[in-house]
């Protein structure tokens, strides 16, 4: 995709006041041979400096999508990004050039993915790969590049990091692999940090302990967080402010503990009331009746109505816009007051 | 590693020794008479006759027979003689350098030729050079090397020598260094540079799905480098096999294009082998070959633990 007008990257320092990341109404799609899959339906939410914002929300719900639409790392074609703006200290990424658009990338926002062990190349050595990103965008010699390589799994805290150095990533532990996977998009001191469900493929002691890291790393360093995740437990020990997602769009976006405290939206409270506690052992989980909705063919109007306990006639066919709660609060629900009231359904 | 290679090669021996008795049996059941057959048209003397056979252990059952050739082969390292007293491996060797020149040659234009197609296509994956490439690669493999191998010495040997006055791809004999093997490289290598060209383009279409291409794109590499480094270099691992593989069939596929290029290679004296019933000579060139086989697969598996951290030999 070429834009024409001129390249400006964003500034250092930003813009008045600005936020560090802002988008607005984005919409990504995909053209499949099934038809236009609609994964991003005007997605809208702002980060700033030192803030963790967690997008929640099912597989297909687009929060990841919205994720690589940042980056710029999806395959265009058969993604197309119709319509939005993705603000990086005042300036649309979406219309800068791809030789722009690489200098931001990695270097200002960098990313970090699920798998480790699939996302890191199988025949480089950690060394290498960690140190690439000072040898490509600082033009470090090989031996610099290594030493910085060391003080960073020193910094994300990998046991005999020097002696590890040569070593590929098979020969690590998931938990380990992740921490490398960090240390390599942590390198060049970035923003803005987005974690794509950075715990998921790892067993519970460690993905405290990842989430932990993440979370010490953003204060030193005064980044932006993004996290990406579908587990609310997670959420609530690092995030700022959290955005729900479901079909594309955001249902909901509230500062953390008014979320816990009293969900807005009926997804919210599926979700928060389908993990497991032990006060209520023994009894049968809660699960959101139905299934998340087919891309290809969204319901109309809300796209949450065929699974909703709330439902009335105008849900069918009025798409609800996020309506305002309070300033820090949206819920994409016609019938947000009553979900807030905990009347239960 | 050490110990790997080791086993390897021990596990050659039994190979090694099936394959030559498998051929030496082969030979055994042909029809006709060797020792007549060297005499042409002409009576022979019944004693000759007798000396010779018993010279070459001709009345001997099978199993003997076999057990005078690879005892000599094993222990003193002799390939035998021909009917004509020769030893085999005078006569191999020359002939063995052709041989293993013009599939170096096939080899080398293979590996450039099939790699650099394969990721033209799939750096254009589904457009009109993809198509084109794939179709011209479908044309290659099914058109027999009989007839790329005569169209190409017309064209490019007869016509273009016509066309220019000057002898650019030389049509037959081993005379004029690499220039000699230009043209039946290229014809022995013809169906196997197709299978590389596919190859290559499904491997790092595959490849650039990974993963770590998204990992290494996020990383703010430029496209040359995430292609380049991050994907060829794991691209390349299934063609390493294939390529090695392809060594030995090159070398057996030259019985062909070295008759129609009249090279003096193995393949040629294979052919006479076979046609007047040499033993030896054809045990000579198949025990040769396999030993080439073997040895290919070893380097193959050693250099996919060079290219692959994950695979370690122990």
């Amino acid at each position: 995709m070429r834009k024409t007008s001129p390249d400006v990257l964003p500034a250092e320092g930003g813009l008045g006041n600005e936020p560090l990341l802002a988008l607005e109404d984005l919409h990504v799609e995909f053209g499949t041979r099934a038809g236009i899959v609609r994964a991003v339906n005007g997605v809208s939410y702002t980060l700033d400096s030192g803030e963790t914002l967690a997008v929640l929300g099912e597989s297909g719900s687009g929060k990841s999508v919205t994720a690589q639409a940042i980056m710029g790392i999806l395959d265009m074609p058969p993604a197309r990004i119709p319509k939005g703006e993705i603000r990086f200290r005042g300036t649309d990424l979406l219309k800068l050039s791809e030789e722009a658009r690489t200098q931001v990338r990695g270097q200002r926002i960098a990313m970090i993915f699920q798998d480790a062990l699939s996302a890191l190349n199988p025949v480089f050595t950690v060394g290498w790969q960690i140190s690439e990103m000072f040898r490509v965008h600082r033009g470090m010699s090989k031996r610099d590049g290594m030493a910085k390589a060391v003080e960073l799994m020193d910094k994300v805290r990998i046991p005999a990091a020097r002696q590890r150095l040569n070593d590929y990533p098979h020969q690590f532990s998931g938990g380990m692999r992740q921490r490398i996977m960090i240390a390599m998009a942590i390198a060049l001191d970035p923003e803005v940090l987005i974690a794509d469900e950075p715990t998921t493929a790892l067993d519970v002691t460690v993905q405290a302990q990842i989430m932990e890291l993440l979370a010490e790393l953003q204060r030193e360093s005064n980044m932006g967080m993004i996290l990406i995740t579908h587990d609310l437990g997670v959420v609530a020990d690092v995030a700022d402010k959290i955005a729900v997602m479901y079909g594309g769009r955001i249902v909901e976006n509230a500062l953390v503990h008014d979320i816990y405290k009293a969900p807005a939206h009926p997804y919210t409270k599926g979700l928060l009331e389908s993990i497991p506690r032990v006060d209520l052992k023994g009894q049968e989980l809660y699960a959101i009746k139905g299934l998340p909705p087919n891309l290809l063919d969204m319901p109309p109007g809300c796209a949450f109505h065929p699974r909703c306990p709330y439902r009335q006639d105008n849900c069918v066919t009025d798409v609800p816009p996020l309506y305002e709660i309070s300033g820090t609060r949206n819920s994409a629900c016609h019938y947000w007051r009553e979900v807030l009231d905990g009347d239960n359904r | 590693m050490g110990r790997y290679i080791i086993r390897r090669l021990i596990q050659a021996i039994p190979v090694l020794l099936g394959a030559t008795l498998f051929i030496f049996a082969i030979v055994f059941a042909l029809p006709g008479d060797p020792v007549a057959a060297l005499a042409g048209e002409k009576r022979q003397d019944p004693a000759i006759v007798a000396i010779i056979r018993d010279q070459y252990h001709l009345n001997d059952p099978l199993l003997l027979q076999y057990w005078h050739y690879i005892s000599g082969l094993l222990f003193e390292g002799d390939l035998g003689k021909t009917f004509a007293g020769v030893p085999v491996s005078q006569l191999l060797a020359g002939k063995l350098q052709v041989t293993l020149n013009l599939a170096l040659v096939a080899l080398v234009m293979e590996a450039v030729i099939g790699v650099l197609l394969g990721l033209w296509a799939a750096l254009r994956r589904g457009r009109a050079t993809d198509t084109g490439i794939l179709a011209s690669t479908l044309l290659l493999i099914s058109v027999p090397t009989l007839v790329t191998g005569f169209v190409l010495q017309l064209w490019l040997g007869v016509w273009l020598k016509q066309v220019t006055g000057t002898e650019i791809f030389p049509i037959a004999g081993a005379t004029q260094g690499l220039k000699s093997y230009l043209l039946p490289g290229f014809v022995l290598a013809g169906t196997s540079i197709a299978y590389l060209t596919r190859l290559t383009r499904t491997s790092l279409v595959e490849t650039l799905r990974s993963d770590y291409i998204r990992t290494a794109t996020a990383k703010g590499l430029s496209r040359r480098r995430v292609i380049g480094r991050h994907g060829l270099r794991n691209a390349l691992i299934p063609l390493v096999t294939y390529l090695g593989a392809d060594l030995g069939a090159l070398m057996g596929g030259a019985v062909i294009t070295e008759t129609i290029f009249n090279l003096p290679g193995i393949g040629n004296q294979l052919y006479q082998g076979v046609y007047l019933r040499e033993q030896p000579i054809v045990v000579g060139i198949v025990t040769i070959l396999v030993l080439v086989y073997i040895l290919a697969n070893l380097i193959v598996d050693m250099l996919y633990a060079v290219l692959d951290p994950r695979i370690r030999y122990e």
